[in-house]
């Protein structure tokens, strides 16, 4: 559908990005990603046509596009840029059929053809029920979907799309791509977009364009992308921000010095309290987790000193053994009341014997265990008995000195 | 479903369609009194029924010749100069993405006075055409409004802040106005008063033997406007999205420099630099209608501005009766006011 040869893309005969083959197949999500000051705007720019390539051929549907006029351009390709105009004192629907520029004669009479296919694009956007209201009335997500719906109302077969989600708060963003990808695999229509957040495109796209340092690489999936250690070379990550492949996502992993607290968990129930552990500035450690547990990778991601079972297998006496050190010399213990089933029997057993001789153990959920030191309810009541416990051992350890 | 939808959207816009026929209608209202105003008004008295016995010719001799070659031209001129100020103000306005645009602070107006000045001395000087000859006047105003308009297209595209491009445009006027200060001595003292006169802009001076070729540019023109409102409600969204829906932008652009151009140099021709109604029509209309739809605010702003230039052409030779002040004098006790306003509470930042 679009495809490059040797194209090189810049403003007033300066090249931003230079060497730019592509071929992209009709139907796909593409996403840009890229530092910023990349060239991602300039690349898209010359893929729609807005700027003229300093050199190379742009391919639309076979066609150099030099060779094309604008209006036969706009019949193809339609644009959705970052900045949305603000004041505008137009209805969606008038906004929105302005995108039958390039169909309509000089007196803008809307056909019935026309008119066909600016509702079928309100439509397809979802907001059919704001054609009547004013564009400068609406949110900033209902406004981009109104400049996409104007650009589908041109009936493209290729989206460029240059950071359409950007400017709009988080679930705006998910929603309004979500739309754009139902709508696109509908209608068959390519869409190359650019992205600032680069785990939205992992999990939008179906390939990835990587424009950094003035030059441009494909990846034919997002999961190339990460197996070739893209994320690293992208961001020269290092400094405590890691990327984890299994979440997608870039993590922030610290080296807390506080007081370490052992949380028995496993099957999902122990992520959110060692990011909140993370966060407070302890140290933590964990187990019994099975490898491959989604707990195993958070912990991992955050720096914890993990004991761990090999997946599938029951935690054998060794692995228990360890995680006992491992919570007796720990300043506090939680259990997350992870469900518990003949592979993971021993963390229950584990959390019995913690709770008689161990550290004070806190039950997050509704378990219990006698000799248990508190039970919470909820993630903040947990921080809060954990703030209270470890202060005054911190207090206690600090006066004893002066007792002696 | 799909069908009731639908039928609601057609619904909506026929309901759309009318109420802007309405708005129009509304809006053409006062057009008709001022009219009537404007030939029965003036320092020699005449009632309505004769002014309409000397326009079909069997009134008495005087009030024929005021009437027929007097008063009518002049109420014409006013009328459609007036609606070609407010359309002209309109199309800038769009072109440079800026309410406070106007041929008259942009220094079009100027532009076209100096090089009217310029034909009428050279021509006088030179003898290569009569001083006064209307076609070589409107085609020296015309290059003078095109000239001046693709100056402040090529400074808009280099400074972006609205106020300076304000501030080039009066530097514009000053400049072509010394310049045709000079031109002022060379006047002989007999048609020193009128020349004075139509460079502050007045209707006064409008005659047939002026008016002859400029009112059907005028009237063509203002009726091939209907072609203007697509490009400029793309352009609205901004020139990158324009070109996005296939507008091609350097002959749009070229179209519309002279489309804002062209009536500009007839209205001065004939009257002069009338300033502010190119200004205040397309905003009054704006307020009046609440959209920034060209389709609406095109004819809109030609009828709100027939009517200034009427009412101020009226107050003008009314106001201090029996001498007559210029026009622009009248428009920019209202128009400047509105310019500071809009600088003041920062309205004139958008469209």
């Amino acid at each position: 559908m679009i495809a490059t040869i040797n194209l090189s893309a810049g403003y007033r005969g300066l090249p931003v990005v230079g060497g730019v083959n592509i071929s992209l197949r009709g139907g796909e999500f593409v996403a840009v990603i890229g530092p910023n000051a990349a060239g991602k705007t300039t690349l898209l720019k010359t893929l729609a046509s807005l700027l003229k390539p300093l050199s190379g051929v742009v391919y639309l549907d076979g066609v150099d596009s030099a060779r094309r006029g604008a209006r036969e351009t706009a019949r193809l390709v339609g644009v959705v840029l970052t900045e949305q105009p603000r004041h505008l004192q137009l209805t969606v629907l008038e906004v929105v059929a302005l995108g039958r520029y390039p169909y309509t004669n000089p007196l803008d009479r809307l056909s019935e053809k026309d008119r066909r296919e600016v509702l079928r694009a309100l439509r397809d956007m979802g907001i059919e029920d704001l054609a009547e209201r004013r564009f400068g009335e609406l949110s900033d997500g209902q406004r981009q979907k109104v400049m996409l719906a104007r650009a589908l109302a041109q009936e493209p077969r290729v989206l460029i799309l240059d950071e359409p989600v950007t400017f709009l708060d988080p679930k705006a963003r998910l929603e309004v791509l979500a739309e754009i990808k139902r709508v696109c695999i509908e209608r068959g229509i390519t869409v190359v977009a650019s992205l600032h957040e680069v785990e939205l495109a992992l999990r939008m796209a179906d390939r990835l364009i990587v424009v950094a340092d003035g030059k441009v690489k494909t990846y034919d999936s997002p999961e190339e992308f990460v197996e070739l250690g893209g994320p690293s070379i992208l961001y020269g990550l290092g400094l405590g921000v890691k990327f984890s492949a299994e979440t997608m996502a870039l993590e922030f992993s610290r080296t807390n010095e506080g007081p370490r607290v052992f949380v028995i968990a496993g099957g999902g129930s122990g992520a959110l309290v060692y990011r909140m552990l993370a966060r407070l500035g302890y140290q933590f450690s964990t187990g019994v987790l099975h490898r491959g547990d989604i707990d195993y990778h958070v912990a991992c991601m955050l720096g914890g000193r993990i004991v761990a079972e090999r997946a599938f297998h029951p935690i054998g006496p060794e692995s228990a053994q360890r995680a006992l050190q491992e919570a007796l010399s720990c300043a506090a213990a939680i259990y997350t009341s992870p469900e518990i089933g003949p592979l993971n029997l021993e963390n229950q057993i584990l959390a019995e014997t913690v709770a008689l001789q161990g550290p004070p153990l806190i039950i997050l959920g509704n378990a219990e265990f006698q000799g248990a030191f508190a039970s919470v309810e909820s993630l903040s009541e947990l921080s809060e008995t954990l703030k209270k416990l470890l202060k005054n051992g911190e207090e206690a350890k600090q006066a004893a000195p002066t007792a002696e | 479903m799909e069908s009731r939808l639908e039928a609601r959207h057609v619904v909506a816009g026929a309901r759309w369609a009318s109420r802007r026929r309405f708005t129009l209608l509304l809006l053409s209202l006062p057009i008709p009194p001022l009219f009537t105003a404007s030939i029965v008004f003036g320092s020699y008295a005449i009632s309505p029924l004769e002014a309409l016995a000397a326009l079909v010719g069997t009134g008495e001799a005087d009030a024929t010749i005021i009437v027929q070659s007097i008063r009518l031209p002049r109420a014409l001129a006013a009328m459609l100069g007036g609606a070609c100020l407010g359309v002209s103000g309109a199309i800038l306005q769009a072109l440079f993405r800026n309410p406070l645009a106007d041929p008259y602070i942009l220094g079009v107006s100027a532009g076209s006075t100096l090089f009217i000045a310029l034909a009428m001395l050279t021509g006088a000087t030179l003898g290569l055409w009569s001083p006064t000859n209307p076609f070589s006047l409107y085609t020296a105003a015309f290059a003078g409004a095109l000239l001046v308009v693709i100056l402040m297209v090529v400074l808009s595209g280099i400074v972006r802040l609205t106020s300076t491009i304000l501030i080039a445009g009066l530097m514009v006027s000053y400049l072509a106005y010394a310049l045709t200060s000079i031109v002022q001595v060379f006047v002989d003292i007999e048609r020193l008063r009128a020349f004075t006169y139509w460079v502050m802009g007045s209707f006064s001076g409008a005659r047939w033997s002026i008016l002859s070729p400029g009112l059907p540019i005028l009237a063509v023109f203002l009726a091939s406007t209907i072609v203007l409102h697509k490009p400029l409600n793309a352009l609205l969204l901004g020139e990158e999205y324009a070109k996005s829906m296939g507008m091609s932008l350097r002959r749009v652009r070229m179209l519309i420099v002279a489309a804002a151009a062209l009536p500009i140099s007839v209205v001065t021709t004939i009257a002069g630099a009338v300033g502010f109604l190119g200004l205040s029509a397309p905003y009054i209309a704006r307020q009046l209608t609440q959209t920034s739809n060209h389709q609406t605010i095109i004819p809109a702003s030609a009828l709100i501005g027939a009517a200034l230039a009427m009412a101020a052409d009226l107050l003008s030779r009314l106001a201090i009766r029996p001498i007559e002040i210029p026009v622009t004098a009248v428009t920019a006790l209202f128009g400047a006011p509105l310019v500071i306003y809009l600088l003041l509470t920062g309205r004139g930042a958008h469209l």
